[in-house]
């Protein structure tokens, strides 16, 4: 018995789950390339284990929505094709070197721990359980991230400006976790989201642009010009894609 | 870098048993790491993280294993079960007389 607020209608609830998920699952499918060839053994184990629970919460997130679409949580993660997914810009790109993936790591956590936050609050008990349970593991990840943005930007100055620069080009693309979301009018209404996307997007921004200025980030103005959610359409993403998606198309149905 | 020393206690009660190393660059990460090598799957309650070089090591020989015949300070030198045998009866017959009718 599902105690989803009445009135809402699929694809909006589609809009809000499937953009959670997918950024969940293309992070920690990027991220689960540095298994292996992390910069040392411990943090090659810390990267895995968190990229493995990212993909714990895409399954969460899909499988919140299979009852109410009728659709498979394996087909949503491989069954569709790279556009289709709804993943925020700032997951389109490849894992390219440790400090970019950390400087991606470091907006993305940030920008997920206040949307979680927001979410531990919905009038969906379902989504506000699950949200606040991810809050308990997330938090893990953003001390580690914090350690990491420290580290850095403590590290010799050519490593030190390297990732000053990753922060300031993947900016405008982690404002993209906040773009408003198509059938938000009616996730607001039910109250299975509590506060606009953007309402959130300002949270983030206000606690983590001064400290990145504070350390001398040149964050760039604020100025969308590509699509909202497009990151399936960035070019990096159709390798990650044929990478994940092998198997499932390999034998369509397949049952293990 | 340095190595850190682990030590997990799996239950409440039981003691901090030594799980293992690890190499980090700082204090803080070596925590992090720590969780993750020995207590990702739910292992542990509670753990210590020592940096190798805060251990004390003791392992001079000629303090651990004096040179000099000691076995008269082993207990089990003694034959002391057949003596606590006997001070049980003794103690249980003792008991039974004074709660005579």
């Amino acid at each position: 018995m599902s105690s989803l607020p009445a009135g809402i209608s699929h694809d909006a609830l589609a809009d809000l789950l499937l953009a959670l998920a997918d950024d969940e699952l293309v992070l920690g499918y990027w991220d689960s390339e540095w298994t292996g060839i992390a910069p040392l053994l411990e943090e090659d184990v810390a990267m895995s284990s968190m990229a493995q629970d990212e993909i714990g919460h895409a399954l969460a997130y899909y499988s919140l929505l299979a009852p109410h679409s009728g659709i498979d949580p394996d087909a949503y993660a491989f069954g569709r094709t790279p556009p289709e997914y709804r993943f925020a810009r700032l997951l389109g790109h490849a894992r390219t070197d440790w400090g970019f993936t950390i400087a991606r790591r470091y907006l993305y956590e940030t920008a997920d721990a206040v949307r979680l936050e927001s979410l531990s609050r919905s009038a969906w008990p379902e989504l506000a359980g699950l949200t606040a349970k991810m809050r308990r593991e997330e938090a893990y990840h953003l001390l580690h991230l914090e350690t990491w943005f420290t580290t850095f930007m403590s590290a010799a100055p050519s490593a030190a400006e390297r990732f000053r620069a990753n922060l300031a080009q993947l900016w405008p693309d982690a404002l993209d976790l906040f773009a408003p979301l198509p059938g938000e009018d009616e996730l607001l209404r039910c109250g299975i989201l509590p506060e606009p996307m953007s309402t959130l997007g300002a949270r983030w921004e206000a606690t983590v642009r001064p400290r990145l200025e504070a350390a001398s980030v040149a964050v760039p103005l604020n100025s969308a010009t590509l699509p909202p959610r497009s990151g399936g359409q960035h070019p990096d993403f159709s390798w990650l894609w044929n990478e994940m998606t092998m198997v499932y198309r390999l034998e369509l149905g397949a049952v293990w | 870098m340095q190595v850190y020393e682990v030590f997990r206690q799996e239950r409440e009660g039981e003691p901090m048993a030594h799980s293992g190393s690890l190499l980090a660059p700082s204090a803080d990460l070596a925590r992090q790491y720590a969780r993750d090598f020995f207590s990702r799957r739910n292992e542990a309650l509670r753990l210590w993280v020592v940096p190798r070089s805060a251990i004390a090591e003791v392992d001079d020989s000629d303090w651990l294993k004096p040179p000099f015949d000691h076995s008269y300070r082993v207990p089990a030198g003694y034959n002391i079960v057949e003596k606590i045998r006997t001070a049980k009866a003794r103690a249980a017959q003792a008991g039974e007389s004074e709660a005579g009718p």
